[in-house]
């Protein structure tokens, strides 16, 4: 058996529901990332707790990319896939991102009773041109994992899996301890021990595929492991927000969970709240009382947040508010992402209604971003959002461990974290439509906070200056940000061609792409944006540079509808903004589309 | 609700003229003007120092009511009153915290919050200013309106029974249910001096006359259409009426009969159930903060290493 050197390498495993198909993806990737290679991880999340096994409904799985570089995103193609039976497989073959010559290995235990299915499934992988390895898990591990009441299976795949990927045997024995080793019995864990010896065993004299990705990492920094939800739920605490009120939602749930356990040492409360609304209202009267305090939701609770959004900005009290994004419109689907909320959070309210977008790109961005909104919040008295989506949200990296800021007051803020986001320093003054803020308990400061139109003392007032000036003033607060933005993160060439741009999530998809259509001397430039309400003063001249610019978006678009980011653009700076990719399917956006969508413009194939 | 009242900034006590702001924008006769006179009256009484109190409301005529507080007030959306108070009574124990809300703004709208307030039974009062009716929005049925009364959304009559307040909130749970009148100003203040003694969510329902839209309802000339209900752990009737009117003796910890006299045709005024002993969801969560284990912030980050 001859190994292969590989750069990068991208493998899934696809399991039923419940059989711990992402607890081996956790203990695979740590085990690699602490010998030297780069990981990144996307788990593949039923919307059902526990769907009937062998249906399709119940695929649940990880999708891991391993390389010798720092990974942003999670990748291309599949260049193997581990299927525990033909269902999950046929499933799975559905999203098309298996490459041409993707290597199946099929699972075969359970064709004596599923002989027609497992035919039709495998002719179709032969159909693709793919290259199918059925096996059967060994009769000793067959023998533990029926005295494991049919669990285990997933470490005999998890062998194989680190006997292709020439994983370390110790290292991963050793995570397979620290994971199970206080929940298991001793007995157990040697049984689940075992079975993955076998696996491994079993793949190293039957399976002829072996892969080796060079150990580039640095191995003598200090590293974390770590989702993007649990990385903004710490950074939260980082923030020094109190309070984080939220009703369960997927996928931003999470971060209540991550914080119920953690917030009450920081001291800090952790509020379930009785609904969306009551969740966002609490989170205003904590602020109200000069307390930070942020909500969580997705985008069905941020449609019934909404109202009191524009109370917020009305009332001048600050308020932050992550929104988890998934694929819409309503129910949707709730445990796949997409980036449609933008409409919805931009231009939400009724009347005319100011606020700051900040978008995460990646689980550092996460970090991050609740000290950069809290900062913006309390200086401008106005809703600030953190968005997410459920790609970043539930995706795991090692990155080095990052600096922890322990924020006290807003004004604190570091430099490098303003400049994350791409944004200077505010001024000091800054001016509101009330004169007086001042919170409750100060004595004096009495006032009285409305939704209503008032004029700079507080009072309601219906005259006609009185609500020019009002919006004036909100207005001027956004423009002060949009002042402040500098020029957004840039890849490739700084004029070309085409310049492709996206927000959020995309980030790590443009920037690998870019890298590519540089290596194949392609005139092409990308461009990120962070915060993406308001936008720069400056894209008018950046975008003039450029024949073409177009956007990236994990979100609905077409031709008469271009999608939100290209409307947003396009509305700004009166330039031809083109969707090139627009699509909602719930899967993350590929590198390679957007590499061959750009060859198609450069060829003069579309747009 | 709260029984923490900070030191005065001025050693001279304040008085009604102190708590005025502007001129109420109310109808001529409006219920609204009695109540913010009661809690004026307590406030002075017991000195609630203004710039530790914060009154909160929804929408509707009594939404209004903040404004014409010299204290902290949020006028927050409508029927959501209670999520926003729950946010200073969660981080800000040390305030005093007056909600006000209408029929339609506590019992419609806001239903659900007023549920899970009443459950929560979190510091504060609670008053529910009632006249039965959509008064700001100019005269639509409200959950209380009488059955058989027009209005400009059911003309030939409010077709539904009126949803019965205290046996609503008695039913959820309350810990303090009282009602009251915004026509009898001595019991009005008794009752929001028991509302403020008791810790946790104190509801105080408040008849309250609409004379622009309903002037017949609450007849307050006659006086055979309600008793008082007393106890020594009650609040006493109204000195002023009482002659007038019977007296029964209600123990207030006897939630059975509390239901009986809820649900009865006539009407009561006075504390009805008063269980000192709930549990305070807003103290529950602070003393899981006080029982955790402190850590320091810089170490956040160290359970996710590799």
């Amino acid at each position: 058996m001859s190994t292969e050197k590989r750069k990068v390498v991208r493998f899934e495993l696809l399991m039923d529901a419940g059989f711990g198909a992402q607890k081996i993806g956790d203990i695979l990737i740590q085990a690699m990332a602490k010998t030297g290679r780069y990981v990144y991880i996307e788990p593949m999340i039923p919307a059902e707790i526990s769907p009937p096994p062998r249906t399709r409904a119940a695929l649940s799985g990880v999708i891991i990319r391993v390389g010798d570089f720092d990974i942003t995103n999670i990748g291309n193609n599949t260049d193997v896939i581990l299927a525990a039976h033909e269902i999950v497989l046929d499933r799975r073959l559905d999203d098309e991102e298996h490459n041409p010559h993707c290597h199946i290995l099929l699972d075969i235990g359970e064709k004596k009773n599923n002989e027609e299915s497992y035919e039709q499934v495998c002719k179709r992988v032969t159909k693709l041109g793919l290259n199918l390895y059925p096996f059967e898990i060994t009769s000793e591990a067959s023998l533990l994992v029926k005295s494991l009441g049919g669990k285990g299976k997933n470490m005999f795949y998890m062998g194989m899996l680190g006997c292709i990927y020439n994983a370390s045997v110790d290292a991963i024995i050793n995570e397979i301890k620290l994971t199970f080793g206080k929940k298991l019995e001793e007995s157990v864990l040697e049984k689940n021990i075992q079975i993955f010896r076998y696996g491994y065993q079993f793949a190293k004299e039957n399976i002829t595929l072996s892969y080796e990705i060079e150990p580039t990492a640095k191995s003598d920094t200090e590293k974390i492991l770590i989702d993007g939800n649990s990385a903004l739920a710490m950074g939260i605490v980082d923030a020094g927000i109190k309070l984080i009120s939220g009703y369960p939602i997927t996928p931003a749930t999470s971060i209540l969970h991550t914080l119920a356990r953690t917030l009450p040492s920081y001291g800090g409360l952790v509020h379930q709240a009785e609904d969306e609304i009551a969740a966002i209202g609490t989170a205003i009267g904590a602020y109200f009382g000069g307390v930070p305090s942020i909500t969580c939701t997705s985008g069905p609770g941020l449609s019934l947040k909404q109202e009191f959004i524009g109370y917020a900005t009305a009332a001048e009290v600050p308020l932050i508010l992550v929104d988890v994004q998934r694929s819409g419109p309503s129910t949707g689907m709730a445990t796949k992402t997409e980036q449609s909320d933008l409409g919805a959070v931009i231009f939400g309210c009724h009347g005319d209604n100011t606020k700051v977008v900040v978008s995460v790109a990646n689980v550092i961005d996460c970090f991050y971003a609740p000290q950069f909104a809290r900062y913006l919040a309390e200086k401008l008295r106005l809703p600030v959002f953190i968005m997410s989506d459920f790609q970043t949200a539930n995706s795991y990296k090692v990155i080095k461990k990052l600096q922890v800021n322990e924020m006290e007051n807003v004004d604190d803020i570091k430099d490098f974290v303003l400049e994350r986001f791409h944004m200077n320093r505010l001024p000091d003054q800054i001016e509101m439509v009330r004169t007086s803020q001042d919170a409750p308990g100060t004595p004096g400061g009495m006032r009285r906070v409305t939704g209503l139109n008032t004029d700079a003392s507080g009072q309601v007032n219906y005259f006609a200056g009185a609500n020019q000036r009002s919006h004036t003033i909100r207005n001027e607060k956004v423009h002060i940000v949009r002042r402040a933005l500098t020029a957004p993160e840039r890849f490739g060439l700084e004029q070309g061609e085409i310049l492709v741009v996206g927000w959020g999530s995309t980030r790590g998809a443009i920037e690998e792409a870019v890298d590519m259509c540089i290596n194949q001397k392609l005139p092409v430039g990308g461009m990120h944006f962070r915060v993406v309400y308001p936008l720069p003063l400056m894209l008018k001249e950046i975008f003039s540079k450029y024949k073409h610019v177009v956007t990236v978006e994990a979100a609905y678009g077409d031709s008469y509808k271009p999608s939100p980011l290209a409307t947003l653009l396009r509305a700004e700076t009166l330039v031809d903004v083109r969707p090139m990719i627009s699509r909602a399917t719930g899967r993350p956006i590929r590198p390679r589309i957007i590499l061959e969508k750009t060859k198609e413009i450069l060829n003069g194939h579309s747009n | 609700m709260a029984t923490q009242i900070d030191v005065m900034p001025s050693n001279d006590p304040f008085t009604m003229k102190d708590l005025n702001t502007e001129h109420p924008r109310w109808c001529v006769g409006c219920g609204d003007f009695g109540i913010i006179m009661g809690l004026k009256r307590f406030m002075v009484e017991k000195q609630i120092q203004p710039h530790m109190t914060v009154n909160v409301s929804g929408i509707g005529c009594s939404g209004r009511a903040p404004f014409y507080f010299n204290t902290y007030g949020i006028h927050a959306i409508h029927g959501r009153a209670i999520t926003v108070a729950l946010g200073l009574a969660l981080t800000r124990p040390d305030l005093n915290i007056f909600i006000h809300s209408g029929d339609g703004d506590a019992m419609s709208i806001g239903g659900n919050h007023l549920l899970h307030g009443i459950n929560k039974n979190f510091n504060c009062v609670f008053i529910m200013y009632d006249n039965e009716l959509y008064s700001l929005t100019k005269g639509q049925t409200s959950p209380t309106t009488r059955k058989g009364h027009p209005t400009q959304t059911q003309p030939l009559g409010t077709m539904l029974d009126p949803l019965n307040p205290i046996s609503f909130v008695l039913g959820a749970g309350a810990s303090f249910a009282a009602r009251t009148a915004d026509w009898m100003p001595d019991h009005l203040t008794s009752t929001l001096k028991a509302a403020f003694d008791h810790k946790g969510f104190s509801f105080v329902h408040v008849s309250q006359r609409c004379p622009h839209f309903d002037p017949e309802n609450f007849d307050h000339k006659t006086t055979n259409w309600f008793s008082f209900i007393i106890h020594e752990k009650g609040i006493p009737a109204d000195k002023r009426v009482a002659e007038k009117v019977e007296v029964i003796t209600h123990d207030p910890s006897n939630k059975e009969e509390a239901f009986k006299l809820a649900n009865r045709k006539h009407a009561y005024f006075g504390l009805f159930y008063h269980d000192p002993q709930k549990p305070c969801y807003d103290e529950l969560l602070r003393r899981q903060v006080k029982e955790a284990k402190p850590k320091p912030r810089s170490g956040i980050l160290d359970s996710f290493k590799i």
